[in-house]
Protein backbone atom coordinates (compact mmCIF):
# COMPACT_ATOMS: atom_id res chain seq x y z
CA UNK A 1 0.00 0.00 0.00
CA UNK A 2 1.15 3.37 -0.77
CA UNK A 3 1.79 5.87 1.94
CA UNK A 4 1.29 9.43 1.74
CA UNK A 5 1.71 12.25 4.49
CA UNK A 6 -1.47 14.78 4.16
CA UNK A 7 -1.92 15.71 8.01
CA UNK A 8 -0.32 15.75 10.91
CA UNK A 9 -2.85 14.61 12.92
CA UNK A 10 -2.59 11.57 10.86
CA UNK A 11 1.08 10.57 12.83
CA UNK A 12 1.31 9.14 16.41
CA UNK A 13 4.41 10.21 18.37
CA UNK A 14 6.11 7.21 17.39
CA UNK A 15 5.92 7.62 13.86
CA UNK A 16 6.74 11.53 14.29
CA UNK A 17 9.93 11.01 15.96
CA UNK A 18 10.67 7.92 13.54
CA UNK A 19 10.83 10.70 10.65
CA UNK A 20 13.19 13.02 13.04
CA UNK A 21 14.97 9.95 13.35
CA UNK A 22 15.24 9.36 9.12
CA UNK A 23 15.82 13.00 8.59
CA UNK A 24 18.79 13.04 10.99
CA UNK A 25 20.10 9.97 9.27
CA UNK A 26 19.48 11.69 6.00
CA UNK A 27 21.66 14.96 7.01
CA UNK A 28 24.38 12.59 8.43
CA UNK A 29 25.00 10.78 5.22
CA UNK A 30 27.58 12.03 2.64
CA UNK A 31 26.47 14.57 0.01
CA UNK A 32 27.87 12.10 -2.59
CA UNK A 33 26.18 9.18 -1.80
CA UNK A 34 22.70 11.44 -1.05
CA UNK A 35 22.57 12.41 -4.91
CA UNK A 36 22.33 8.22 -6.34
CA UNK A 37 19.30 7.69 -3.80
CA UNK A 38 16.49 8.26 -6.29
CA UNK A 39 18.07 8.21 -9.83
CA UNK A 40 14.97 8.37 -12.51
CA UNK A 41 12.66 9.40 -9.98
CA UNK A 42 10.24 12.38 -11.03
CA UNK A 43 8.74 14.28 -8.21
CA UNK A 44 5.99 16.79 -9.30
CA UNK A 45 5.54 19.72 -7.60
CA UNK A 46 1.77 20.79 -8.30
CA UNK A 47 1.60 24.59 -6.86
CA UNK A 48 -2.05 26.25 -7.46
CA UNK A 49 -0.77 29.00 -5.30
CA UNK A 50 2.33 30.44 -5.02
CA UNK A 51 4.82 29.88 -2.80
CA UNK A 52 8.24 30.09 -3.67
CA UNK A 53 10.05 29.12 -0.32
CA UNK A 54 8.27 25.83 0.16
CA UNK A 55 8.26 24.74 -3.67
CA UNK A 56 12.27 25.48 -3.88
CA UNK A 57 13.00 23.56 -0.62
CA UNK A 58 10.45 20.16 -1.88
CA UNK A 59 12.36 20.50 -5.58
CA UNK A 60 15.93 21.39 -4.11
CA UNK A 61 15.49 18.18 -1.58
CA UNK A 62 14.82 16.15 -4.67
CA UNK A 63 17.32 17.20 -6.69
CA UNK A 64 19.95 16.72 -3.74
CA UNK A 65 18.72 13.33 -3.98
CA UNK A 66 19.73 12.81 -7.63
CA UNK A 67 15.86 12.97 -8.51
CA UNK A 68 14.09 15.16 -10.82
CA UNK A 69 11.62 17.72 -10.74
CA UNK A 70 8.61 18.98 -12.77
CA UNK A 71 5.86 21.17 -11.93
CA UNK A 72 3.84 24.64 -11.99
CA UNK A 73 4.25 27.74 -9.57
CA UNK A 74 0.58 28.75 -9.80
CA UNK A 75 -2.45 27.95 -11.32
CA UNK A 76 -2.27 30.37 -14.39
CA UNK A 77 0.65 28.23 -15.50
CA UNK A 78 -1.49 25.14 -15.33
CA UNK A 79 -4.79 23.65 -17.40
CA UNK A 80 -6.92 24.90 -14.18
CA UNK A 81 -6.80 28.01 -16.30
CA UNK A 82 -8.39 26.20 -19.00
CA UNK A 83 -10.99 24.82 -16.69
CA UNK A 84 -9.29 21.30 -15.67
CA UNK A 85 -11.09 20.04 -12.36
CA UNK A 86 -8.35 19.62 -9.59
CA UNK A 87 -9.14 15.70 -9.67
CA UNK A 88 -8.20 15.47 -13.38
CA UNK A 89 -4.84 17.50 -13.23
CA UNK A 90 -3.94 15.04 -10.17
CA UNK A 91 -5.18 11.67 -12.47
CA UNK A 92 -2.89 13.06 -15.75
CA UNK A 93 0.04 14.05 -13.29
CA UNK A 94 0.32 11.07 -11.65
CA UNK A 95 1.16 9.20 -14.78
CA UNK A 96 4.58 11.48 -15.44
CA UNK A 97 6.05 11.32 -11.57
CA UNK A 98 6.67 9.13 -9.05
CA UNK A 99 5.48 11.67 -5.92
CA UNK A 100 3.61 14.68 -5.71
CA UNK A 101 3.82 17.65 -4.06
CA UNK A 102 0.83 19.84 -3.64
CA UNK A 103 -0.03 23.01 -2.37
CA UNK A 104 -3.50 24.84 -3.28
CA UNK A 105 -5.75 27.13 -1.47
CA UNK A 106 -8.91 25.29 -0.63
CA UNK A 107 -8.46 22.75 2.47
CA UNK A 108 -9.05 19.38 1.45
CA UNK A 109 -6.92 19.03 -1.46
CA UNK A 110 -4.15 16.89 -0.30
CA UNK A 111 -6.22 14.20 0.88
CA UNK A 112 -8.16 14.25 -2.34
CA UNK A 113 -5.01 13.91 -4.39
CA UNK A 114 -3.97 11.11 -1.92
CA UNK A 115 -7.89 9.37 -2.67
CA UNK A 116 -7.53 9.79 -6.48
CA UNK A 117 -3.55 8.79 -7.14
CA UNK A 118 -1.97 5.55 -6.90
CA UNK A 119 1.43 7.21 -6.55
CA UNK A 120 2.49 9.28 -2.97
CA UNK A 121 0.89 12.25 -2.33
CA UNK A 122 2.50 14.88 -0.20
CA UNK A 123 0.21 17.77 1.36
CA UNK A 124 2.69 21.36 0.78
CA UNK A 125 -0.02 22.95 2.27
CA UNK A 126 -3.71 22.57 1.95
CA UNK A 127 -5.93 26.44 2.37
CA UNK A 128 -5.96 27.33 6.31
CA UNK A 129 -5.80 23.84 7.51
CA UNK A 130 -2.30 21.87 7.40
CA UNK A 131 1.24 22.15 6.56
CA UNK A 132 2.49 18.98 8.27
CA UNK A 133 6.08 18.97 6.58
CA UNK A 134 6.10 22.32 7.72
CA UNK A 135 5.41 20.95 11.60
CA UNK A 136 7.79 18.26 10.84
CA UNK A 137 11.01 20.86 10.25
CA UNK A 138 10.01 22.54 12.92
CA UNK A 139 10.11 20.08 15.73
CA UNK A 140 13.55 18.80 13.58
CA UNK A 141 14.62 22.09 14.24
CA UNK A 142 14.02 22.08 17.93
CA UNK A 143 15.78 18.37 18.21
CA UNK A 144 18.63 19.65 16.41
CA UNK A 145 18.88 22.92 18.86
CA UNK A 146 18.42 21.10 21.79
CA UNK A 147 18.48 17.20 21.95
CA UNK A 148 15.35 16.75 22.34
CA UNK A 149 11.19 18.29 22.07
CA UNK A 150 10.35 16.42 25.79
CA UNK A 151 10.38 19.39 28.46
CA UNK A 152 11.21 22.66 26.32
CA UNK A 153 9.65 25.55 26.77
CA UNK A 154 8.46 27.84 23.63
CA UNK A 155 7.03 30.87 23.22
CA UNK A 156 4.80 31.73 20.26
CA UNK A 157 4.25 34.91 19.74
CA UNK A 158 2.11 37.17 16.96
CA UNK A 159 -0.53 36.02 14.95
CA UNK A 160 -1.80 32.84 16.74
CA UNK A 161 -5.01 32.76 15.44
CA UNK A 162 -4.96 32.06 12.02
CA UNK A 163 -1.31 30.76 11.92
CA UNK A 164 -1.58 27.39 10.69
CA UNK A 165 1.86 27.14 11.50
CA UNK A 166 1.42 27.66 15.32
CA UNK A 167 -1.97 25.18 14.89
CA UNK A 168 -0.23 22.40 13.64
CA UNK A 169 2.95 22.65 15.47
CA UNK A 170 0.76 22.71 19.09
CA UNK A 171 -0.88 19.62 18.62
CA UNK A 172 2.20 17.88 17.25
CA UNK A 173 3.87 19.30 20.54
CA UNK A 174 1.33 17.84 23.12
CA UNK A 175 1.97 15.28 21.73
CA UNK A 176 5.40 15.47 23.70
CA UNK A 177 6.39 15.21 27.46
CA UNK A 178 5.83 18.65 29.49
CA UNK A 179 6.17 21.12 26.96
CA UNK A 180 5.08 24.39 27.89
CA UNK A 181 3.99 26.91 25.66
CA UNK A 182 3.85 30.95 26.59
CA UNK A 183 1.29 32.50 24.04
CA UNK A 184 2.01 36.19 23.26
CA UNK A 185 -0.63 37.71 20.99
CA UNK A 186 -2.63 40.12 20.82
CA UNK A 187 -5.88 40.30 22.06
CA UNK A 188 -8.03 39.72 18.72
CA UNK A 189 -5.30 37.48 17.85
CA UNK A 190 -5.23 34.85 20.12
CA UNK A 191 -5.01 30.86 19.84
CA UNK A 192 -8.07 29.22 19.47
CA UNK A 193 -9.79 27.75 22.31
CA UNK A 194 -10.04 24.00 20.95
CA UNK A 195 -6.34 23.98 20.89
CA UNK A 196 -6.11 24.97 24.82
CA UNK A 197 -8.90 22.77 25.01
CA UNK A 198 -6.53 19.89 23.50
CA UNK A 199 -4.28 19.77 26.02
CA UNK A 200 -6.23 18.47 28.80
CA UNK A 201 -4.96 15.03 29.49
CA UNK A 202 -2.27 15.84 28.11
CA UNK A 203 1.24 17.15 29.91
CA UNK A 204 1.84 20.11 28.15
CA UNK A 205 0.52 23.44 29.50
CA UNK A 206 -0.21 26.79 28.25
CA UNK A 207 -0.11 30.47 29.67
CA UNK A 208 -0.68 33.83 27.97
CA UNK A 209 1.59 36.75 28.35
CA UNK A 210 1.72 39.89 26.36
CA UNK A 211 4.69 40.77 27.24
CA UNK A 212 7.38 39.93 24.36
CA UNK A 213 9.96 40.84 26.80
CA UNK A 214 9.09 38.57 29.57
CA UNK A 215 8.63 35.39 26.94
CA UNK A 216 12.85 36.08 26.09
CA UNK A 217 13.93 35.96 29.26
CA UNK A 218 11.79 32.81 30.46
CA UNK A 219 11.99 30.58 27.51
CA UNK A 220 14.06 28.22 25.35
CA UNK A 221 12.19 29.28 22.00
CA UNK A 222 10.94 32.29 20.72
CA UNK A 223 8.57 31.37 18.04
CA UNK A 224 7.71 34.27 15.56
CA UNK A 225 4.93 34.69 13.14
CA UNK A 226 4.47 36.57 10.22
CA UNK A 227 0.86 38.76 11.08
CA UNK A 228 -0.71 38.06 7.63
CA UNK A 229 -2.69 41.29 6.32
CA UNK A 230 -4.77 38.95 3.98
CA UNK A 231 -6.31 37.41 7.04
CA UNK A 232 -7.95 40.69 7.69
CA UNK A 233 -11.23 41.48 6.96
CA UNK A 234 -10.76 45.05 7.75
CA UNK A 235 -7.19 46.25 7.59
CA UNK A 236 -7.68 49.01 10.26
CA UNK A 237 -7.17 46.06 12.55
CA UNK A 238 -4.14 44.97 10.58
CA UNK A 239 -2.57 48.23 11.36
CA UNK A 240 -3.45 48.38 14.68
CA UNK A 241 -1.66 45.21 15.67
CA UNK A 242 0.77 44.52 12.74
CA UNK A 243 3.73 45.84 13.93
CA UNK A 244 2.37 44.96 17.78
CA UNK A 245 5.80 42.07 17.99
CA UNK A 246 8.98 42.98 16.84
CA UNK A 247 12.05 41.24 17.94
CA UNK A 248 15.06 43.36 17.93
CA UNK A 249 18.73 42.37 18.69
CA UNK A 250 19.08 44.90 21.71
CA UNK A 251 16.07 42.80 23.02
CA UNK A 252 18.19 40.03 23.71
CA UNK A 253 20.73 41.40 25.29
CA UNK A 254 20.70 39.31 28.97
CA UNK A 255 18.71 36.25 27.00
CA UNK A 256 19.14 32.96 28.50
CA UNK A 257 22.60 31.79 26.25
CA UNK A 258 20.71 28.45 25.16
CA UNK A 259 17.44 30.59 23.62
CA UNK A 260 16.54 30.08 19.81
CA UNK A 261 14.46 32.63 17.65
CA UNK A 262 12.52 30.83 14.90
CA UNK A 263 10.36 32.03 12.36
CA UNK A 264 8.85 29.85 9.68
CA UNK A 265 9.49 33.06 6.90
CA UNK A 266 8.85 34.95 4.91
CA UNK A 267 9.35 37.85 7.71
CA UNK A 268 8.46 41.55 6.95
CA UNK A 269 9.04 43.52 10.21
CA UNK A 270 8.54 40.99 13.28
CA UNK A 271 12.41 40.45 13.33
CA UNK A 272 14.83 43.07 12.66
CA UNK A 273 17.75 42.06 10.81
CA UNK A 274 20.24 42.65 13.29
CA UNK A 275 18.70 40.32 15.09
CA UNK A 276 20.37 37.25 12.17
CA UNK A 277 23.99 38.57 13.72
CA UNK A 278 23.15 37.09 17.42
CA UNK A 279 23.78 33.91 18.28
CA UNK A 280 19.95 33.26 19.03
CA UNK A 281 18.71 33.71 15.52
CA UNK A 282 17.75 30.28 14.10
CA UNK A 283 15.55 31.02 11.15
CA UNK A 284 17.80 30.02 8.61
CA UNK A 285 19.10 26.81 9.84
CA UNK A 286 15.44 26.12 10.29
CA UNK A 287 15.05 26.70 6.27
CA UNK A 288 18.04 24.73 5.63
CA UNK A 289 16.00 21.88 8.04
CA UNK A 290 13.03 21.82 5.87
CA UNK A 291 15.54 20.58 3.07
CA UNK A 292 16.71 17.66 5.10
CA UNK A 293 13.31 16.65 6.25
CA UNK A 294 11.37 16.73 2.77
CA UNK A 295 14.24 14.35 1.26
CA UNK A 296 13.51 12.21 4.79
CA UNK A 297 9.90 12.19 3.37
CA UNK A 298 10.28 11.96 -0.08
CA UNK A 299 12.66 8.87 0.32
CA UNK A 300 9.96 7.41 3.11
CA UNK A 301 6.92 7.62 0.81
CA UNK A 302 9.60 6.35 -2.39
CA UNK A 303 10.25 3.31 0.07
CA UNK A 304 13.88 4.04 -0.79
CA UNK A 305 15.08 4.58 3.50
CA UNK A 306 18.37 4.87 3.43
CA UNK B 1 -51.79 2.48 21.34
CA UNK B 2 -54.86 3.89 22.58
CA UNK B 3 -58.43 3.87 20.56
CA UNK B 4 -58.56 7.83 20.42
CA UNK B 5 -54.64 7.37 18.77
CA UNK B 6 -56.20 5.13 16.79
CA UNK B 7 -58.87 6.79 15.24
CA UNK B 8 -55.89 10.02 14.67
CA UNK B 9 -53.72 8.02 12.93
CA UNK B 10 -54.90 4.38 10.99
CA UNK B 11 -53.62 1.59 11.33
CA UNK B 12 -51.70 0.01 8.12
CA UNK B 13 -51.93 -3.42 7.22
CA UNK B 14 -47.98 -3.52 5.99
CA UNK B 15 -45.42 -1.26 5.21
CA UNK B 16 -43.40 1.11 7.39
CA UNK B 17 -43.92 3.64 10.40
CA UNK B 18 -41.48 6.04 11.03
CA UNK B 19 -42.16 6.96 14.46
CA UNK B 20 -40.47 9.38 17.37
CA UNK B 21 -39.84 12.27 15.01
CA UNK B 22 -39.42 15.08 16.49
CA UNK B 23 -42.40 17.34 16.30
CA UNK B 24 -41.60 19.90 13.35
CA UNK B 25 -39.77 17.79 11.51
CA UNK B 26 -42.32 15.68 10.07
CA UNK B 27 -42.42 17.78 6.87
CA UNK B 28 -38.69 17.62 6.24
CA UNK B 29 -38.82 13.87 6.37
CA UNK B 30 -41.86 13.93 3.86
CA UNK B 31 -39.79 15.50 1.40
CA UNK B 32 -37.00 13.44 1.83
CA UNK B 33 -39.49 10.37 1.42
CA UNK B 34 -40.35 12.77 -2.13
CA UNK B 35 -36.84 12.47 -3.68
CA UNK B 36 -37.53 8.96 -4.05
CA UNK B 37 -39.52 7.58 -7.18
CA UNK B 38 -39.77 3.80 -6.14
CA UNK B 39 -42.04 5.63 -3.09
CA UNK B 40 -44.30 7.72 -5.45
CA UNK B 41 -46.93 5.46 -5.57
CA UNK B 42 -46.67 5.10 -2.04
CA UNK B 43 -49.73 6.06 0.28
CA UNK B 44 -48.05 7.67 2.87
CA UNK B 45 -50.55 9.43 6.49
CA UNK B 46 -48.42 11.85 7.94
CA UNK B 47 -49.00 13.02 11.46
CA UNK B 48 -48.25 16.12 12.84
CA UNK B 49 -47.67 17.43 16.55
CA UNK B 50 -49.11 13.93 18.33
CA UNK B 51 -48.68 14.02 22.12
CA UNK B 52 -45.91 11.95 23.18
CA UNK B 53 -44.87 10.50 26.64
CA UNK B 54 -41.50 10.19 26.02
CA UNK B 55 -40.87 13.35 23.46
CA UNK B 56 -44.13 15.99 24.56
CA UNK B 57 -44.77 16.26 20.97
CA UNK B 58 -43.60 13.66 18.48
CA UNK B 59 -44.55 13.31 14.63
CA UNK B 60 -45.33 10.27 12.87
CA UNK B 61 -45.33 8.95 9.20
CA UNK B 62 -46.97 5.51 7.31
CA UNK B 63 -45.90 4.23 4.36
CA UNK B 64 -47.66 1.21 3.01
CA UNK B 65 -44.58 0.22 1.07
CA UNK B 66 -41.44 -1.37 2.12
CA UNK B 67 -38.66 -2.00 2.33
CA UNK B 68 -37.22 1.98 2.83
CA UNK B 69 -34.42 2.67 0.45
CA UNK B 70 -31.20 2.05 2.55
CA UNK B 71 -29.86 5.90 1.36
CA UNK B 72 -33.61 7.19 2.74
CA UNK B 73 -32.62 5.82 6.38
CA UNK B 74 -29.17 7.02 6.54
CA UNK B 75 -30.28 10.41 5.65
CA UNK B 76 -32.94 9.86 8.95
CA UNK B 77 -29.99 8.71 10.87
CA UNK B 78 -28.85 12.34 9.79
CA UNK B 79 -31.90 14.58 10.20
CA UNK B 80 -33.72 13.05 13.41
CA UNK B 81 -31.46 10.35 15.34
CA UNK B 82 -33.25 8.40 17.19
CA UNK B 83 -36.65 7.65 15.38
CA UNK B 84 -37.61 4.67 15.36
CA UNK B 85 -38.76 2.44 12.13
CA UNK B 86 -41.31 -0.40 12.53
CA UNK B 87 -42.14 -2.76 9.96
CA UNK B 88 -45.42 -3.62 9.81
CA UNK B 89 -47.04 -6.96 8.55
CA UNK B 90 -51.32 -8.03 9.02
CA UNK B 91 -51.30 -4.61 10.97
CA UNK B 92 -48.74 -5.92 13.59
CA UNK B 93 -44.80 -4.78 14.26
CA UNK B 94 -43.30 -7.30 13.16
CA UNK B 95 -39.68 -5.35 13.34
CA UNK B 96 -38.42 -2.44 15.34
CA UNK B 97 -34.94 -0.62 14.93
CA UNK B 98 -33.85 2.57 16.75
CA UNK B 99 -32.12 4.92 14.04
CA UNK B 100 -28.88 5.71 15.75
CA UNK B 101 -26.13 8.30 14.85
CA UNK B 102 -23.23 6.28 13.02
CA UNK B 103 -20.12 6.65 13.07
CA UNK B 104 -19.87 7.72 9.19
CA UNK B 105 -21.94 9.47 7.08
CA UNK B 106 -21.24 8.83 3.58
CA UNK B 107 -21.69 11.54 0.99
CA UNK B 108 -24.93 12.37 2.33
CA UNK B 109 -23.87 15.96 2.87
CA UNK B 110 -21.80 18.73 1.62
CA UNK B 111 -19.02 19.77 3.81
CA UNK B 112 -20.73 22.96 6.17
CA UNK B 113 -16.48 24.65 4.76
CA UNK B 114 -17.43 26.81 1.61
CA UNK B 115 -13.34 26.38 0.83
CA UNK B 116 -13.49 22.81 1.07
CA UNK B 117 -12.17 21.16 -2.22
CA UNK B 118 -14.99 18.59 -2.41
CA UNK B 119 -17.67 22.05 -2.33
CA UNK B 120 -15.48 23.11 -5.57
CA UNK B 121 -15.59 19.49 -7.42
CA UNK B 122 -19.29 18.37 -6.24
CA UNK B 123 -18.99 14.71 -7.80
CA UNK B 124 -16.27 13.99 -5.27
CA UNK B 125 -17.83 11.69 -2.67
CA UNK B 126 -18.01 13.49 1.02
CA UNK B 127 -17.22 11.47 4.37
CA UNK B 128 -17.54 12.74 8.01
CA UNK B 129 -16.36 10.78 10.89
CA UNK B 130 -17.61 11.43 14.37
CA UNK B 131 -14.97 12.77 16.30
CA UNK B 132 -15.12 10.43 19.43
CA UNK B 133 -18.16 7.84 20.57
CA UNK B 134 -21.08 9.41 21.85
CA UNK B 135 -20.11 12.68 20.40
CA UNK B 136 -22.94 14.96 17.80
CA UNK B 137 -19.64 16.37 16.10
CA UNK B 138 -18.11 15.08 12.87
CA UNK B 139 -15.15 15.88 10.53
CA UNK B 140 -14.93 16.26 7.46
CA UNK B 141 -12.18 13.47 5.90
CA UNK B 142 -11.14 16.25 3.16
CA UNK B 143 -10.43 19.45 5.30
CA UNK B 144 -10.84 18.41 8.64
CA UNK B 145 -13.69 20.61 9.14
CA UNK B 146 -15.25 20.23 12.69
CA UNK B 147 -18.95 20.46 12.36
CA UNK B 148 -22.62 19.38 14.99
CA UNK B 149 -25.05 16.72 13.15
CA UNK B 150 -27.22 19.92 13.08
CA UNK B 151 -25.09 21.65 10.75
CA UNK B 152 -24.55 18.90 8.59
CA UNK B 153 -27.75 18.02 8.39
CA UNK B 154 -28.63 21.14 6.77
CA UNK B 155 -26.28 20.64 4.24
CA UNK B 156 -27.71 17.19 2.69
CA UNK B 157 -26.51 16.29 -1.00
CA UNK B 158 -29.06 16.55 -3.27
Amino acid sequence: MKNDLISIDDLGLEQILDYLDLAARVEALPNAEKAGLLPGKILATLFFEPSTRTRLSFESAMCRLGGRVIGFSESANSSTAKGESFSDTIRTVEQYADVIAVRHPKEGTARLAAEIAGIPILNAGDGANQHPTQTLLDLYTLRKFFGQVDGLKIALVGDLKYSRTIHSLCRALLAFDGVAMTLVSPESLRLPGYLTQAAAGTTATFRESESLADAIRDNDVVYMTRIQKERFPDLVEYEKVKDCYRLEAKMLEGAPARLKVLHPLPRVNEISPDVDATPHAGYFEQARNGVIMRQALILDLLDARP
Amino acid sequence: MTPQNILLIPKIERGIVIDHIPAGLGIQVMALIGRWPELEDAVITLGLNYKSTRMGRKDMIKLQAEPLPPRLLQMLALVCPGVTIKRIERFEVVEKVVVQVPELFDNLARCINPNCITNAEPHVATRFRRIESGSRNFKCAHCERVCSLDELAGHLKA
